[in-house]
């Protein structure tokens, strides 16, 4: 079991689905990272070098992601709602927020469109 | 709502519910006279409410129509790396086929012997471990279905068992020469057989024998990769791959590199000593892959040393020549599938491994590629899905051609179309040039076509005394089956002995 940012990931995991298990990070951002540190993308959890372990840990910690993302999305919205725009009053209304139809097919828009929206 | 009856002609427009009228089964259900089925109708079970019984609206009657879901099957996956060994399993013998009586074994006098020429020549027994050691043995290829593994001897692998012999024998034309081939040719047609036989050969001449078996590996990005040093960023070592490199070298080399003795200083490696033999040196990178590719550059160094430095003359054996075959050269034509600090492809001439391998082809050089004599044979492959590369593609042309006797002023030259966006390291890599040293050649191009009509009639003789084809075999009858290989490509023929065998 090796931590990465405080997680613990089972040593058969491949590195690059372990980055991809942080919300913020999906196939770009984790392939770049493997690259800034000189990882093959088919290396396991349990073949990284400490060293390697450390830097993805470190850079990890600078990036926004997980709650940090999380609560930056929240506050956008909130933002858009407080200052009056279209955009914010569509999430308020669980609306379409970029112009399409609203005849049909606006389930997802009724689903996850809220101020408070769920991530 | 729309009554149901017309109130112009009081005639019913729409059927009734049928609870309302009496049920036309329950009226008559056969003839007047016969009552058995009527009275077994009321007899049935769930037929209590008989005729009064409603179809409901739009739902399936027939219980037989409804789908049953699959059972999800709850076995466990097989091991890690089952089946993956299933896969790369190699079975070099089977003891359903019959034993090929008066078969020679490939040796020092059969392997340059012409009158043997076309006839199958088995591998040695104690020599087998060696070659699986080196990885000669491809899985698609049909060692499993004759008793023990063997060989034709066909007119390429004699000009090589010449050349094996010119180098390493006693005649007057001894010295150390080197032979720099391409080997390309059409799929199936037996050129990771030829590396094989080469290998054979090397092993039996008592030479060193490096192989990569299969080229796509170093540059597939399935290996672990670093920066060489800070000095070179640009460059990129993969000691997983070089450690499995020295290993396959050690295994299989074992005899000879345990007689020969560190005779070079190696100030990198700190565990070397004088007395060291070149075994031991190579060992050091199997077990600690963060220095095998010091330890590889160490171990080459002493292999193509031509004297001791000074101080340690005592320990210096003259080196025996070495053979280098390399599997699917293709995949080293282009970038790999590695990627750099900035996210961008690495060049696979940019991997050490790569480089020192192609370095060593590339004629022309100041140092003599191999001093004590020797053979690169780089060999393409068709069944790896190698990439289109148009510069490799050229070169090749351009060999054939120069082969053919076309010079490069002629107009029939093959030439770089025009926006064909060629590679320069490519073209770079292998554009021929005079070399400077007596005994190597220029960069050589073999194109590996089919096998002769005698070759295919030796090869069809080994299939039918190995008692896999009931046949009797004739001129005709050969000349046909080398027609419907393509040619006499030898794959085709192998597959052709083997559906006969099904056949009979």
């Amino acid at each position: 079991m090796v931590f990465i940012l405080g997680v613990n990931f089972p040593e058969r995991n491949l590195v690059k689905k372990a980055l991809q298990s942080f919300f913020g990070i999906g196939n770009d951002t984790s392939a770049r990272l493997l690259a800034r540190y000189h990882i093959h993308p088919t290396c396991k959890v349990g073949e990284l070098a400490n060293k390697q372990v450390l830097d993805l840990t470190a850079a990890l910690s600078d990036m926004k992601i997980e709650n940090d993302l999380r609560r930056k999305v929240l506050d956008d919205i909130k933002r858009l709602r407080e200052t009056g725009t279209t955009r914010g009053r569509r999430h308020a209304l669980g609306l379409p927020v970029r112009g399409q139809r609203t005849r049909t097919q606006i389930k997802t828009a009724i689903k996850l469109n809220r101020v408070d929206r769920r991530l | 709502m729309v009554s149901p009856f017309c109130w112009g002609c009081l005639t019913r427009l729409r059927p009734t519910p049928r609870t309302l009228l009496p049920s036309p089964s329950s009226v008559s259900r056969g003839p007047a006279f016969h009552t058995s089925a009527v009275f077994h109708a009321g007899l049935r079970p769930g037929s209590g409410r008989g005729a009064t019984a409603v179809s409901k609206f739009r739902q399936p009657s027939n219980a037989s129509m409804k789908k049953r879901k699959k059972p999800v099957e709850k076995s466990r996956p097989p091991p890690v790396g089952e089946r993956k060994a299933i896969r790369k399993r190699i079975v070099l013998s089977n003891p359903n086929a019959l034993e090929v009586e008066g078969l020679q074994e490939l040796s020092e006098e059969t392997m340059v012997d012409s009158r043997l020429h076309g006839t199958a020549l088995a591998l040695p027994v104690p020599m087998l471990d060696q070659l699986r050691a080196v990885q000669a043995f491809k899985p698609n290829q049909g060692w499993s279905i004759f008793r023990r593994p063997c060989t034709i001897l066909r007119q390429e692998t004699l000009q090589l068992g010449r050349f094996f012999d010119k180098v390493s024998g006693d005649g007057e034309h001894k010295g150390p020469f080197v032979k720099k081939k391409i080997i390309s040719g059409p799929s199936k047609s037996g050129k990771s057989v030829l590396l094989l036989q080469a290998m054979a050969m090397g092993f039996i001449k008592k030479w060193v024998v490096f192989t990569i078996p299969e080229a796509q590996e170093l540059v597939s990005a399935t290996s672990s990769y670093a920066p060489l040093s800070e000095e070179q960023p640009h460059l990129y070592v993969q000691n997983e791959a070089t450690a499995a490199l020295l290993s396959r070298t050690v295994v299989a080399n074992k005899a000879v590199l345990s007689k020969l003795r560190v005779s070079q200083d190696h100030p990198a490696l700190s565990a070397v000593t004088p007395g060291m033999t070149l075994e031991g040196l190579a060992n050091l990178g199997v077990q600690d892959p963060a220095s095998a590719w010091t330890v590889f550059q160490a171990l080459w160094g002493e292999l193509t040393a031509t004297a001791a430095a000074p101080g340690l003359e005592k320990n210096f054996t003259p080196r025996p020549p070495i053979l280098v075959t390399v599997d699917g050269l293709g995949h080293w034509m282009t970038e790999s599938k590695y990627r750099d600090a900035e996210f961008k492809l690495v060049h696979s001439h940019d991997l050490v491994l790569v480089r020192h391998f192609l370095r060593l082809l590339k004629p022309g050089g100041d140092q003599p590629a191999l001093p004590n004599g020797g053979a690169l044979l780089y060999a393409t492959s068709t069944t790896m899905n190698p990439p289109s590369v148009y510069a490799f593609d050229l070169i090749l042309k351009r060999a054939a051609a120069r082969a053919a006797g076309f010079k490069f002023n002629d107009p029939r030259f093959p030439r770089a179309e025009a926006y064909s966006n060629i590679d320069p390291r490519v073209l770079e890599a292998l554009t021929s040039q005079k070399s400077k040293h007596a005994q190597e050649k220029k960069l050589g191009h073999q194109v590996l076509g089919g096998v002769t009509h005698d070759e295919a009639r030796g090869f069809m003789e080994y299939f039918a005394r190995s008692g896999l084809l009931q046949e009797t075999i004739s001129d005709e009858w050969v000349s046909e089956k080398w027609t419907l290989a393509g040619g006499g490509v030898i794959g085709e023929l192998e597959r052709i002995g083997r559906r006969l065998r099904v056949a009979a």
